[in-house]
This record gives structure tokens, C-alpha cells and sequence, in this order.
């Protein structure tokens, strides 16, 4: 590091600190200064991401992905091409996002869509993804889920299978975060990936553990059912006995 | 980061600051408390009748402190689950919950609870989760990836004197992470147990975990 | 007995002791402080009241693992921001958006379609938020909450709430905009 890079990274730090403590945000030029990004890369990164964010793209990826290549040490050179790489997937995403009805896109499914794109995952099967999710969290969870299933090992069509299949079973979004857990705990116990991959293309779906609080029964718990109880009270929320 | 709203603005909508001197930005802040305004005072709350609706289901539940039953999981599933395989996940939360005391409810109880959410986090909504390495020649290991900073040194494992290997539990919130362990500082290394493995596009490969509420099964 | 309200963790200490009922205490005050949240996060009463009631009991299923009893509000709110997200990403749908639209103050008070209108738009504008940023939104705008209480509620430095509550009033911002 250069001596006139170290000064400027003294004074990024204090920069960052002094920040902090009157609670604004330092710039994200000066944070990347501080974890010893030179000062020009750092200023183009952050052109970069205000860039995407003018085009409605979320900026949040692409700095964490700078973070992250600083992190490794990775050359500079060679991580503003990933940084721009990403952005044009992000692009994709967007699209993808508005194409499947999502408009505008939240930035938290787009970003969800650019990765699984990155993973190999196909456009129309990412829009697809996102059309037939409950709703934009559980769109986000469905995209990340279906692409780490594909790194599995499941073939795409499978995993896009199981989560389409999932999503019909009115889950949350994080309870579509177990079906990694799920594939993993199938193949530790013997069954081969390929056969998952069967088994959920002839229709047997993957077993997707109940939300917690669910399947003890009709009401909440205490078998108390909402609205039942004394007081309804106007045009007041009072529970709506959603649950089976 | 910049975006629409200039500094000024943001200070103003914070309450920390004068409204803007650009009169259109100024405009568009007063409309926008306004609107947010006018949407708090709509809102309709819930009111104190559910405050009854707790107390009676907390007194029925026999009040006592709840150990919970993974068997709930597999006898109240509505999901029709194939026999074999729920044994085996119902085998695989048992393992990952080591720790927890497992009691089947008695017969007479009133109410079925689930089991503790992801093994022991808190009711935070973070689930802890148990990364582990074999390197009996390591002298540190760490612990880096997307929910750290990819920081070489911020979560450092410890290594048990009975086996040799290194561990860490930590609390992560659901969804999926990546990272690596770093070891001796200086060699980044996969986690075989990881779900999954990606290209970092930096020449490297990131594992991947993804996280459920109820904690993960490793590969 | 002084006249003085107990404190959180008195009451829970005599939860745990077996004073069952007293558990209601508890429900009192943080029910009404923590409603409106759980509704601008659902983003339906039903589903808060449904939501609150689980958070609620689950609260007092796992009274013991609440560490620091004098923190049981924020502990609490921990919990029901959970059950909030959880309840919203199951019930919650995201319907084709209508035009919303950010319309400059001087529109008068008394017009109820255009507060309607209004009303809309923000509730829409929240659904295109991360679950972090309607937090913190929410909090700051809809509860009128300070940095540092939002701080201690969240467990989180106030310089990333802020840079959150921003980033949040950008994407409304945007989403308002390009309805017009």
C-alpha cells in the first residue's frame, strides 16, 4: 500500500468513525477505503453502484460483492469486471422480475433473481419462479432456494419442480429455506441425487416441515379460536381464524 | 448511498433538519409525511380483546415451561410425508439438536406444541448453527463470509481437546450464506458439509448454507 | 403495594414462579405498544391480531430463555417481528399495483378519497421494502420512534438504522414516482 493509500485510508477511517458517531452514513467510497480498497477503484465502485441504483437496480450486491473481493484480495483489475458483470445479471433480474408481473421490482427479489440466473438457472423458469410465488418474500426465497438445490445437484426442471410444488402448499418464506436441509438430509441417508430428482418430478414433491405452530390443531394455540373471544369490538383487528 | 432524496431532505424527513430550499424537493417530503402520517392515524389496530385470547390459551396450556417434542412434528404433519423419509429428517433434527432434551408430551395435555425453533436461538428468529473442520495441523481458523464481511478474523473457531477439530456455533438469521473458513489466515477452504459449492467469480469457490428456521442438515 | 407500575422483570420473575395469570401484565403493556407496528408489518389487523396472539404465547412458552427480563419489551418485539414476517410472506399477496401516486400537499384535508388514495399508496409503497428496511421504516415513521429507541429495539447501531430508514424512504420514493 502506497504511503499516500495509507494516508488516505487514516483519513477514510476517521472519516468512517467520525460518521458513525454523529449517526449519518459514510459514504460507501470511504468504507471501502477503510478496508484498504485504493482510493480510485473505491470511488469507481461507488459510480458504479449509484449508476445501477439510477436504473432501479438494487446497490446492495454489488457493494457487498466488492466487500467481498477485497476481502479475498483479489486484484482490483479484476474485481471491477465482476462487479460490472453483476450488474448486467442484476439487469436481467429486473427484467425477469417485471416480466413475470412484478412491477416495480423490490430490490430483494431482483438481487434473488440475478443470483439464481448466475447459477445457471433459466429465465423463463427465474420468471416463473417469481409468477407463482405467494408473495415477493417467499418469490425472493423461492429463487435462492431453487438455485441452491440446483448446486446440489438437482437438475433445474427438479428444482424448480419443488419449489413450485412447495409454494403450493402456502409456506413461508423461510420455511422454504429448509428444502436444502431437506435434499441434504434425503442424500445423507442413502438416496441419490438423481432419484430425488425423480421423485419429485413424478409428483412426490419434497416434504416440507410444518411451520412451527402449525398442525396441533384448529384455532391458535390453546385451541382458542380468533374472534371467539369476549369483546369483538369494532372494526378492530381481532384475529381472523385463518388457520385450518 | 444517494438516491432520490437529497441529504437535506433525509435529515428533514428525519426530524434532525430545515425543510429543503428546493421548493419541489420540499414539496415532495411534506406529501410524503403527509401520506405516511395520514397512514398511521388510519391504521386499525388490534385492541385489548386479544389480550383476553392470550390469557386464556396460556392458562390452558398448564403453564408450564415447554420442552418440546420433534414426534409432534412427524404425528401432526398435514403433509403426507413417505415413512422412510420422515424417520430420516426426524433422525436428522434429533442429531442436530443435540443439546435440547427431548419429552414426549403426556398424554393428557391439552395443546401440541412444535419443537424449538432451529435448535436453541433464542426466539430471536436466529438460528445457531454448528460449523465444524477437521485440520489438526491449523493453528486458527476462522470463520468468513456474507454475513460478517467476509472478515478473516471476527469469528474465530476453537478446537476441541478431545477430537481435534475445530468448531464454532453461531446465530444466523434463515436464508442462505456464503463463506469459507479461513485458515492460519492465509488459506480460504471449503466447508464439505455445506449444502452447496459456488463460483465466487474471484477464481475461488464459496459454500453455501442455506438456513431454515429450524437450523440446517448438513451434506 | 406502592403505587408504582412493576417493573418487566418483577413481573416476569413471578411468571416463572408459577403466577400464571400474571402473564396478563405483560400483555397490557406491550399489546397496545407494539400494535400499530404489527399492523403496518402484516399489513392487515386480522393477521397483526393473529400475529401478536402467537407472539404472545410463544413469549410465554419460552419465558425462560428471555436472559435479561428488564429487556422483555425488546426481547418481546424480537419475537413478534418474526411472527410478523412469517404471517406476512404466508398470507400476504402481492396484487397487481393500482397507481399510486406522491401528491403535493396542498390538496385539502378533508378530501377522503384522495387521503384514501393517499393511504394506498403508502401501504403499497411498503410492500416493494425488505423486511429490515419496512422495520425500520415503520418504526421511524408510522410509530414516530427515536434512533435510539429504535437502537434498543432492534439491537442494532443507530447509524445502520438510519442508513436502512433512508435507503427505505428512496425505494418508496421510487415506487411513488413511477406510478405518476
Amino acid at each position: 500500500m502506497t504511503v499516500g493509500n495509507r494516508v488516505l485510508m487514516g483519513v477514510a477511517g476517521v472519516a468512517v468513525f467520525a460518521a458513525s458517531v454523529v449517526g449519518q452514513e459514510p459514504s460507501l467510497t470511504a468504507r471501502l477505503v477503510a478496508r484498504g480498497a485504493p482510493a480510485e477503484f473505491a470511488a469507481r465502485v461507488e459510480a458504479l453502484v449509484q449508476a445501477a441504483e439510477r436504473a432501479g437496480l438494487p446497490g446492495e450486491p454489488i457493494e457487498d460483492k466488492a466487500i467481498e473481493g477485497l476481502a479475498k484480495r483479489a486484484p482490483v483489475e479484476r474485481i471491477l469486471p465482476v462487479l460490472e458483470q453483476l450488474r448486467s445479471r442484476l439487469q436481467q433480474g429486473l427484467a425477469e422480475t417485471e416480466a413475470a408481473g412484478l412491477t416495480p421490482a423490490p430490490g430483494f427479489v431482483v438481487a434473488a433473481a440475478a443470483e439464481a440466473l448466475g447459477r445457471g438457472m433459466e429465465p423463463e423458469e427465474v420468471r416463473e419462479l417469481i409468477r407463482s410465488a405467494p408473495a415477493p418474500d417467499a418469490a425472493a426465497a423461492g429463487l435462492t432456494v431453487a438455485a441452491t438445490l440446483a448446486a446440489q445437484g438437482l437438475d433445474h426442471r427438479a428444482a424448480a419442480r419443488a419449489v413450485h410444488d412447495a409454494y403450493r402448499q402456502g409456506p413461508s418464506a423461510e420455511q422454504l429455506f429448509e428444502l436444502p436441509s431437506v435434499v441434504a438430509d434425503m442424500t445423507a441417508h442413502g438416496m441419490g441425487i438423481a432419484d430425488v430428482a425423480r421423485r419429485i418430478m413424478e409428483g412426490g414433491g419434497l416434504p416440507l416441515p410444518p411451520m412451527a405452530g402449525e398442525g396441533r390443531g384448529r384455532g391458535p394455540p390453546g385451541g382458542v379460536p380468533p374472534g371467539q373471544v369476549p369483546g369483538k369490538g369494532q372494526g378492530q383487528g381481532q384475529g381472523s381464524g385463518r388457520r385450518r | 448511498m444517494t438516491g432520490g432524496w437529497s441529504v437535506e431532505a433525509q435529515r428533514y424527513l428525519d426530524g434532525e433538519g430545515p425543510p429543503p430550499t428546493d421548493a419541489d424537493e420540499r414539496a415532495r417530503a411534506d406529501a410524503f409525511l403527509a401520506a405516511t402520517r395520514g397512514y398511521a392515524t388510519w391504521l386499525r389496530v388490534p385492541g385489548p380483546q386479544i389480550d383476553q385470547a392470550v390469557i386464556e390459551a396460556v392458562g390452558r396450556s398448564g403453564g408450564q415451561a415447554v420442552r418440546r417434542s420433534v414426534w409432534r412434528w412427524l404425528v401432526e404433519s398435514r403433509l403426507v410425508v413417505r415413512p422412510a423419509v420422515a424417520a430420516a429428517a426426524v433422525l436428522a433434527l434429533i442429531a442436530m439438536s443435540v443439546g435440547l432434551t427431548l419429552l414426549t408430551r403426556p398424554p393428557n395435555r391439552p395443546t401440541a406444541q412444535p419443537p424449538v425453533e432451529g435448535g436453541g436461538g433464542a426466539g430471536t428468529g436466529t438460528v445457531l448453527v454448528r460449523f465444524e473442520l477437521d485440520a489438526p495441523g491449523a493453528r486458527t481458523v476462522a470463520l468468513a463470509g456474507s454475513f460478517n464481511g467476509w472478515s478473516d478474523s471476527a469469528i474465530t473457531f476453537s478446537r476441541s481437546p478431545e477430537t481435534g477439530r475445530w468448531t464454532v456455533t453461531v446465530a444466523l438469521p434463515p436464508g442462505e450464506h456464503q463463506y469459507l473458513f479461513v485458515v492460519d489466515g492465509e488459506r480460504w477452504v471449503q466447508d464439505p458439509a455445506a449444502h452447496a459449492q459456488v463460483r465466487d467469480e474471484f477464481g475461488q469457490t464459496n459454500s453455501v448454507l442455506v438456513v431454515g428456521p429450524r437450523g440446517v442438515v448438513r451434506s | 403495594m406502592a403505587g408504582e407500575p412493576e417493573s418487566d422483570a418483577a413481573v416476569v420473575a413471578r411468571v416463572l414462579a408459577g403466577e400464571i395469570q400474571v402473564f396478563g401484565i405483560l400483555v397490557a403493556r406491550y399489546r397496545p405498544a407494539f400494535a400499530r407496528y404489527a399492523t403496518a408489518m402484516c399489513g392487515d389487523p386480522d393477521l397483526a391480531a393473529d400475529a401478536m396472539q402467537e407472539a404472545f404465547i410463544r413469549a410465554f412458552d419460552g419465558l425462560r430463555g428471555c436472559r435479561q427480563p428488564e429487556r422483555f419489551g425488546a426481547w418481546f418485539f424480537r419475537i413478534l417481528t418474526n411472527q410478523c414476517r412469517n404471517y406476512r410472506s404466508r398470507w400476504g399477496k402481492h396484487e397487481a399495483a393500482e397507481p399510486a401516486v406522491l401528491v403535493e400537499a396542498k390538496a385539502s384535508a378533508d378530501d377522503a378519497l384522495m387521503q384514501g388514495e393517499l393511504r394506498d399508496a403508502i401501504a403499497r409503497a411498503l410492500d416493494q421494502l425488505s423486511a429490515d428496511q419496512r422495520e425500520a421504516f415503520v418504526l421511524r415513521h408510522v410509530d414516530g420512534r427515536s434512533y435510539r429507541e429504535m437502537a434498543e429495539l432492534l439491537a442494532e447501531r443507530e447509524d445502520v438504522l438510519r442508513m436502512r430508514v433512508h435507503r427505505a424512504r428512496e425505494q418508496m420514493r421510487r415506487f411513488l414516482e413511477e406510478q405518476e
